[in-house]
C-alpha cells in the first residue's frame, strides 16, 4: 500500500512535468467570432504613419505611431488591426493608447477572428476607441506589441564559439485594413553587422531613393505612399545577434498567502528552450572551459539573474534531478539578486526546465482595509529573469493562493489576461481547501516585469480560526478516547463490587 | 495609470498586515505551547478522570491545536 503510494506520488510529480510539455500547442485566444466574408468598413485613413521595429532583443518589438482620421459621414470607433492568422497566435503585449494622453491608460482591445479558420488567412484586432472619433477629425495611437518566436537563425547550425546571425522577416507596408497616405518603418539592430537584407527598388519609394536607407545600425525602409488596405511587400533582414533566443513555453507561478505565517512564498516554475542555432558538431567542454575565463559573446544561455524585491529570503533553485547548487543569493536593500547557472549551458534548440522559489514578509505585499474583513494585496504579476536580450514567454499561469475560507475574490491588473478562475486548491492542513485565482496571460515578454496585480478578498477572523480549531478537536478526540478506553474494564473473571 | 482597486491599495497605506505573531517569534511560541500539552497531556495520562477531562483536555488539545499551527509555520510550511 506505501509503495503504491510512494509511486503515484512519483507519478503525479512527473505527469506534471509531462502535461506541460503538452501546452506547446496554438494558444487558446478568446476572440469574437465573424462572417468569412467580412471586411472591416472604410471608415478611417492613416494620414501618417512610422513604425520602429527594435531588434535589440531576442523577439522584435513594434511600435506603431499612426495618426488616424475619420473619413465617414458619422462619428466612428472601432479600428481594426489586421495581421496573418499564422502571426497572430505569435502578438504578445498588445497595447494602444492615445499618443497625447498616454497617461490615461490603455485603450480596450480584442481579437477578432472568422468562423473556420481555412477560409481566411487575416485575423484583427479590435481597438475600441474611448471616445468615438468625429468626422475629419484626427486622433495619434501609439501601438505597441513585442512579437514572439519571429527570429530564426540563419545558418541553422554554427560551431561552438561562433557567431549567430538571425534573420527577421516582415512586410515593408506596415499591415493595415485602412489606406495608408503616409509611412515608414525605422528598425533597430542590435548592432551594425547586417549582412543581409532586402533591397526594394527605388520606384516605390516616396522619395525615389535607394531603398532602405542606413545609418549606423538603423535602417529606415520607406516612406511611402498611398498604399492601400492589405498590401504587403515582404522583407528579410539577416543580422548579427550572439546571444540566446530563450523562450520560455511555459511559466507556472504560484504565489501562496499565509496569514497565520505573515508569509507570501512565490514559486516560478520555467520551461525554458534556446531558439537560437543548435551545435554543428558535439558540446566540447574543454572548448567551453577555455573560452569561460574570457567570457565572450554566446549563443548559450549561461546564467540568469533575478533581481527580487527587497525582503526576500529562503530562494531554492531545484531541477528534474533536484537541487542545483551553482546559485549565489545576494540580498540587499533595494533588490534581493538571485543569480543562477542552469546545470549545462543551454545552447540553441536545447532545453532546461526548474523551479526557484523565496519568501517574503508578508507586510509589504498585503493590507488590511479599514472597514470589515477585507485585504488588499498587491503583488507583481511577472517577475522572472533580468537578462539584456530578453526572454518570452509563450504562455504564463499566475496562480494566487488566498488562505482557507477566503471569499468576495476581485483583481485588476493592467497585464492583458486570456482567461481568470477561482477555484479550490487543496493542500497542507486543508480542511475546505484553499481559494485560488487563476490568471492566464499569452505571449509576455519580459517587459511585463514589475506590472502589478492588486487582489482584494474578505477573510473573516473566524475563517482564520478554522486550522488550530480543527487541529483542537482532534486532539480532543484523543483525549476522550483515551478516556473511553481506559474506563472499559476488560478484566477476565467477575468484576469486583467496589464498597 | 489608475484603477479602483489601485486606489484601494492606497487608501489602506496606513494599515499593513502583520500577523500576531511574527515570523521570530513563531518557533519560541509553537515549542512553548506544544511543551504545555505534552505536560497536560502526561498529567492527564496518570489520572484519567472524567473531571481531567475538560479540565486538562481541552487546554491541552488548545495548546496542541495552536502550537501546532505555529511549530509548523515555524518550520517553512506557512499554512
Amino acid at each position: 500500500m506505501r509503495s503504491f503510494s510512494l509511486f503515484s506520488s512519483c507519478v503525479i510529480a512527473l505527469s506534471s512535468f509531462a502535461v506541460a510539455e503538452l501546452n506547446l500547442s496554438q494558444p487558446l485566444v478568446s476572440k469574437q467570432v465573424l462572417s468569412s466574408a467580412f471586411t472591416p468598413p472604410q471608415v478611417f485613413k492613416n494620414a501618417n504613419l512610422v513604425r520602429n521595429t527594435n531588434l535589440d532583443k531576442a523577439y522584435p518589438r513594434e511600435t506603431i505611431n499612426v495618426v488616424i482620421e475619420n473619413i465617414d459621414s458619422k462619428p466612428q470607433s472601432e479600428y481594426y488591426l489586421p495581421f496573418e492568422s499564422g502571426l497572430i497566435s505569435r502578438i504578445g503585449g498588445l497595447e494602444v493608447k492615445d499618443k497625447k494622453a498616454a497617461e490615461k491608460g490603455n485603450f480596450k482591445v480584442e481579437t477578432v477572428g472568422f468562423g473556420t479558420e481555412s477560409s481566411t488567412s487575416t485575423e484583427f484586432y479590435l481597438i475600441h476607441l474611448p471616445i468615438p472619433l468625429a468626422p475629419k477629425e484626427q486622433q495619434t495611437l501609439t501601438i505597441t506589441y513585442s512579437v514572439l518566436s519571429a527570429i530564426a537563425p540563419i545558418p541553422a547550425q554554427i560551431a561552438q564559439s561562433a557567431k549567430q546571425y538571425v534573420q527577421y522577416t516582415f512586410s515593408a507596408y506596415t499591415p493595415s485594413a485602412y489606406v495608408t497616405e503616409k509611412q515608414k518603418t525605422k528598425l533597430k539592430f542590435p548592432n551594425a553587422e547586417v549582412p543581409d537584407y532586402t533591397t526594394l527598388p527605388a520606384d516605390l519609394n516616396a522619395d525615389k531613393k535607394a531603398d532602405p536607407q542606413k545609418q549606423g545600425s538603423t535602417f529606415t525602409y520607406g516612406p511611402y505612399n498611398d498604399i492601400p488596405a492589405g498590401a504587403e511587400q515582404f522583407v528579410s533582414v539577416r543580422y548579427e545577434f550572439t546571444k540566446p533566443l530563450t523562450h520560455a513555453s511555459m511559466l507556472e507561478r504560484d504565489l501562496e498567502v499565509s496569514h497565520w505565517g505573515g508569509n507570501l512564498a512565490s514559486e516560478e516554475r520555467y520551461w525554458l528552450s534556446n531558439q537560437g542555432a543548435s551545435l554543428k558538431n558535439h558540446f566540447s567542454r574543454v572548448e567551453w572551459q577555455k573560452q569561460s575565463y574570457m567570457n565572450p559573446p554566446t549563443s548559450a544561455l549561461k546564467a540568469l539573474n533575478f533581481a527580487l524585491h527587497p525582503g526576500a529570503v529562503d530562494p531554492y533553485f531545484t531541477d528534474d534531478i533536484g537541487n542545483v547548487s551553482t546559485s549565489r543569493f545576494r540580498p540587499g536593500k533595494r533588490e534581493a539578486s538571485l543569480e543562477l547557472k542552469p546545470r549545462y549551458p543551454v545552447f540553441g534548440s536545447w532545453k532546461y526546465s526548474f523551479r526557484v522559489g523565496w519568501n517574503a514578509d508578508l507586510s509589504s505585499y498585503l493590507r488590511k482595509l479599514t472597514k470589515g474583513d477585507s485585504y488588499v494585496l498587491k503583488v507583481p504579476f511577472l517577475e522572472g529573469p533580468r537578462i539584456a536580450e530578453g526572454i518570452s514567454y509563450a504562455r504564463v499561469n499566475v496562480r494566487v493562493v488566498l488562505p482557507e475560507g477566503a471569499t468576495n475574490v476581485n483583481y485588476w491588473t493592467s497585464v492583458p489576461l486570456v482567461d481568470s478562475t477561482t477555484g479550490i486548491h487543496k493542500t497542507f492542513m486543508d480542511t475546505v481547501g484553499r481559494t485560488t485565482l487563476t490568471l492566464n496571460a499569452i505571449n509576455l515578454s519580459d517587459e511585463f516585469r514589475d506590472r502589478d496585480l492588486i487582489v482584494t478578498y474578505d477573510y473573516p477572523y473566524t475563517a482564520g480560526l478554522r486550522k488550530p480549531v480543527v487541529i483542537t478537536l482532534g486532539m480532543f478526540a484523543v483525549f476522550a478516547t483515551a478516556w473511553v478506553v481506559g474506563n472499559l474494564d476488560i478484566s477476565i473473571g467477575k468484576k469486583k463490587k467496589t464498597t | 495609470m489608475s484603477s479602483p482597486l489601485l486606489d484601494v491599495w492606497e487608501a489602506a497605506a496606513a494599515s499593513p498586515y502583520h500577523p500576531a505573531v511574527g515570523k521570530d517569534a513563531q518557533f519560541t511560541l509553537g515549542f512553548v505551547l506544544l511543551l504545555i500539552s505534552l505536560v497536560l497531556v502526561t498529567v492527564f495520562s496518570l489520572n484519567r478522570s472524567f473531571v481531567n477531562l475538560p479540565l486538562l483536555g481541552v487546554p491541552g488539545s488548545l495548546a496542541f491545536g495552536f502550537g501546532s499551527v505555529f511549530m509548523i509555520c515555524a518550520a517553512g510550511v506557512y499554512v
